[in-house]
């Protein structure tokens, strides 16, 4: 019966993670497609050629270099602005907090092409030239909202006595914070910042609007699709995919290894 | 124990975030108050105290209005049924691997928007296996589908805000003691029981977070209602997307947006007060 | 008397009170002066050091080995012009709302050339709005090459301001194994039971409104409020009975490749790639007749005049345009590119949906350009499809 119950739970994450993995291993199945055309929506055929050649359109690299660097600096960014504000709404009470609350709903509530769209008359006004540099603006300014929500979540449950009991044993306030706070709302602010480069990675229509010249991966695909789907692009979102993974898992490893050599020394 | 002295430390935190939010946000927002009180034809607008643009959404669009607070909340609940077994399992089984996990919850997002509908579209095809598969389950009619219908567009939702959900959710158990579910276990001597006394309670701010994360973009969205519904399935998301590009008509989308962002911050209002905000929101 | 205003006058005061706030104008408002964009020596005929072009994706073409684009490296070759070019044009309307903040404004928005279609309006209304530079005819003796039917088109009647790039028809596209035979007709898309819920139309107001207009026995080109109402109430029919599943972009591709439509509203171009990998597909100008739409050049305000000009009559020659046409696959606006194409690539010089033939030319149509713009009859379609 225990046997049982205990894999319920398992067996059901694992169909949650297929169900999450289904279009994926589509797309990467597609993306060994060898379609006559230019469009990638049925099987013709195996090929590793996509593979030998992921950059075969000219400006597709370009434009993923653009997102990843986007991407990590705004979730960067936004993950510190956001959990400093959560930080404050959390643990202190002051005059303005219900109104910071609705400052941080009120962006998320904001269908995104009018958000796009009056950050452009913004910048307009203000004769700021659109290109890498307002797409991040943006895209930090977008991301800030959830980064507070979550962090916020992993805060309000944390026990302050842990924090109290180092200050008896003598650390200071910022001791505190980095020895004791920072590392048990870390995984807040890890899920708040893997939840910030999603959004970056995958924004459209802000973006498109505050890109000025420029072109991220997202802007790319969407304008390529009118004429073609190359298998390319799958093959760009499988690596990079897989390259998180590794560098993940990498890490895991490594800090597993080095756990094992401090207990056995 | 919470600060109460004043001090500068809160406003200190708040500033470089806040800053940026009023800059970049509430800045644009007021030129878009006012573009929302004007009248006019593109690209002439002039400002009249024009409320009446308001009214005139509100009425135009009531059926788009509902319909995606409905799709929005059903999408939401659906995710959370989903999300919560999965994130418990990433908190307590994930052992070592737990980052790992987070990372593939959002890894669908590396692939774009577009591609993986493109896939979810070749997966539920009137042809495919699945729409075959509940033909012959009877779930679905004879000529019965799945792509261009609500069923589609709410699927799309809740697929793209899995992760919305996950990572808030796992956030806030992963923080609970599993010796605090033991404990509970033996005292009420079924895990059930265990659970919903102390496992869920612990959890709430956690699905708070959650469900904020995924209500409020999902009421907005526009494009799985685009790419996998009909124009019965449309979407307030839709509406002002077309108002606003493709019609031009600037003071409509403003005020469709305004009441939209209104609509959607009173909903959440009501929810936060349902649970008890001060539990949600502020330490212990 | 000195304090009364007289109507006129009152009026005149509100137009300019309201100029401020338009989109743009409230960015003037709040002290942005409207500083007049560098007009690079419009009227001089030196080639600039560099170009910028802003085209749609993957719509030039394209060598995979090499990564560049043939025709325009030999361009830079030849003048010794660097061209940027920039692939970041992907809707008409959202790439509008991107440059109409900046050039409202006498604003340059550092492009010298763009590529917008006919059938969105917007080319029009950019001339209308004086965001346009006039073409430098003297710089462009190719212009000879234009194909006839595309000399003197009704926004833009002695092509002062634009160039095709490249040109598409609207058409019926269709799985002739799934319909169980031919489809023919707007008139058959929308009442066939055989095809019901199989059917898509384009979130194109002119391609939908235009073939149903047709369809109906109007006249798409000289569209009134009576015409334009009965079109939309056929397609509100034929979306009410279930008929019509969707309206889409160009999304209708995948459906039509996966079986999920038998039939929808297709543009020629999609259909040379889909007929690739499924040579069973057919493409039909409707018996009412079909649409037909043109990618136009244009050179924005501040665009370096004759360095666009050049630039365009490079790709009107004709085997400049056969390399483009080679790759690009939709209609070809210069005469003579068939006949380079004849020797290298035979199939694309004698594909029909590449290198119409005149009854298909004479059977397509274009959308009334003043109602193109008209926000009533935008916002009817938009109701229709759902918005």
């Amino acid at each position: 019966m225990r046997w049982i119950r205990r894999n319920l739970l398992t067996g059901y994450a694992i169909l949650a993670l297929v169900y999450l993995f289904l279009p994926i291993s589509v797309v990467v199945a597609f993306s060994f497609n060898n379609p006559k055309g230019r469009f990638n929506y049925t099987w013709q055929g195996f090929t590793l050629k996509n593979w030998l050649n992921p950059f075969g359109y000219p400006g597709l690299q370009d434009a993923l270099k653009v997102s990843i660097e986007i991407a990590i600096l705004s979730s960067l960014f936004a993950t510190i602005l956001g959990t400093l504000i959560a930080l404050a709404l959390v643990r202190y009470r002051f005059r303005g907090s219900g109104t910071t609350n609705m400052l941080i709903f009120v962006p998320m509530t904001t269908p995104e092409v009018v958000m796009g769209a009056s950050l452009l008359t913004l910048f307009v006004n203000w004769r700021v030239p659109q290109g890498f540099g307002t797409i991040l603006i943006a895209h930090i300014l977008f991301n800030i909202s959830f980064v507070v929500v979550t962090v916020r979540a992993r805060l309000v449950g944390f026990d302050r006595h842990l924090e109290e009991a180092a200050m008896d044993l003598g650390a200071n306030e910022w001791q505190t914070f980095m020895k004791v706070t920072l590392p048990i709302i870390f995984p807040g602010i890890l899920a708040g910042g893997l939840l910030a480069f999603a959004l970056s990675i995958d924004d459209f229509v802000i973006t498109y609007f505050n890109a000025g010249a420029t072109v991220t991966f997202p802007l790319f695909v969407w304008g390529a699709a009118r004429v073609a789907t190359p298998p390319q692009i799958n093959v760009i979102g499988t690596s990079i995919f897989v390259i998180a993974v590794a560098i993940m898992l990498t890490q895991i490893l490594v800090s597993n290894f080095r756990n094992k050599r401090v207990s056995t020394a | 124990m919470l600060h109460r002295r004043k001090g500068a430390i809160p406003y200190l935190l708040l500033l470089p975030g806040m800053a940026w939010l009023v800059l970049f946000f509430v800045v644009p927002m007021w030129y878009l108050g006012k573009m929302s009180l004007s009248s006019g034809l593109f690209p002439v607008f002039s400002f009249d105290w024009a409320w009446g643009n308001f009214s005139d959404a509100v009425s135009s669009y009531q059926t788009q209005f509902i319909r995606s607070g409905e799709y929005a909340a059903i999408a939401t609940a659906i995710a959370l049924v989903v999300s919560y077994p999965l994130a418990y399992w990433i908190a307590f089984r994930g052992g070592r691997w737990k980052s790992l996990f987070l990372l593939l919850v959002i890894s669908p997002f590396f692939v774009t928007y577009l591609i993986r509908t493109l896939a979810w579209e070749t997966i539920l095809s009137d042809n495919g296996l699945v729409v075959h598969t509940l033909q012959h389950l009877h779930i679905l009619g004879p000529n019965g589908r799945l792509l261009a219908t609500s069923a589609a567009v709410i699927a799309g939702i809740v697929y793209n805000f899995l992760p919305f959900m996950v990572l808030p959710l796992y956030v806030s158990l992963e923080q609970i003691d599993s010796r605090l579910i033991e404990a509970a276990e033996d005292l009420y001597a079924s895990r059930p029981r265990a659970f919903m006394r102390v496992t869920l309670p612990l959890s709430l701010p956690g699905v708070f977070a959650g469900v904020l994360l995924t209500f409020i973009p999902a009421a907005g969205d526009f494009i799985n209602a685009q790419l996998l519904g009909t124009p019965r399935q449309y979407m307030i998301g839709n509406v002002i997307q077309s108002e606003f590009l493709a019609v031009r008509d600037y003071p409509t989308a403003a005020a469709l947006s305004f009441v939209l962002m209104a609509a959607i911050l009173f909903l959440v209002l009501l929810f936060a007060r349902i649970l008890g905000t001060e539990r949600l929101t502020v330490a212990a | 008397m000195s304090d009364s205003f007289t109507r006129e006058q009152l009026l005149r005061r509100a137009v300019a009170g309201s100029a401020l706030l338009t989109v743009p104008g409230f960015l003037a408002a709040c002290g942005g002066s409207s500083s007049k964009a560098t007009s690079t020596a419009a009227s001089s005929q030196t080639m600039p050091s560099s170009l910028t072009w802003s085209n749609w994706p993957l719509y030039i073409d394209i060598d995979e080995k090499t990564k560049t684009h043939p025709s325009l490296v030999k361009f830079e070759q030849h003048y010794g012009v660097h061209v940027k070019y920039l692939e970041d044009i992907n809707d008409n309307d959202s790439f509008f709302g991107k440059i109409e903040g900046p050039l409202s404004q006498g604003q340059s928005i550092g492009r010298d050339l763009v590529v917008m279609t006919d059938s969105s309006g917007l080319p029009q209304r950019m001339i209308q709005l004086g965001w346009l530079e006039k073409l430098d005819k003297s710089a462009i003796p190719n212009i000879k090459n234009l194909v006839p039917s595309q000399r003197n088109p009704s926004w833009d009647p002695n092509r002062d301001y634009s160039l095709p790039w490249q040109s598409g028809m609207t058409g019926i596209g269709y799985d002739p194994k799934l319909t169980g035979g031919p489809v023919t007709s707007i008139h058959q898309l929308f009442t066939d039971p055989k095809l019901k819920g199989k059917v898509t139309m384009l979130t194109e107001m002119s391609d939908s409104v235009g073939v149903t207009m047709l369809a109906n026995g109007d006249d798409p080109s000289k569209v009134t409020d009576a015409t334009f109402k009965k079109a939309i109430s056929t397609m509100q029919s034929a979306v009410s009975s279930g008929q019509i599943r969707q309206f889409t972009g160009n999304d209708y591709a995948s459906l039509l490749a996966n079986g999920d439509i038998y039939a929808c509203l297709a543009w020629s171009g999609d259909m040379v790639q889909l007929q690739a990998d499924h040579p069973g597909l057919k493409w039909v100008i409707p018996t009412d007749g079909g649409m037909t739409w043109t990618d136009n050049m244009l050179i924005p305000k501040g665009g370096h005049v004759y360095g666009a000009s050049v630039l365009m009559n490079w790709y009107y020659r004709p085997e400049i345009a056969a390399m483009v046409e080679d790759y690009v696959n939709y209609i070809c606006p210069v005469l003579g590119a068939d006949k380079v194409l004849e020797k290298s690539d035979p199939d694309v010089a004698n594909n029909p949906l590449i290198f119409p033939t005149p009854e298909m030319y004479a059977a397509v149509h274009q959308f009334d350009p003043k109602a193109l713009n008209n926000e009533d009859y935008k916002k009817q379609f938009q109701t229709l499809i759902g918005g």
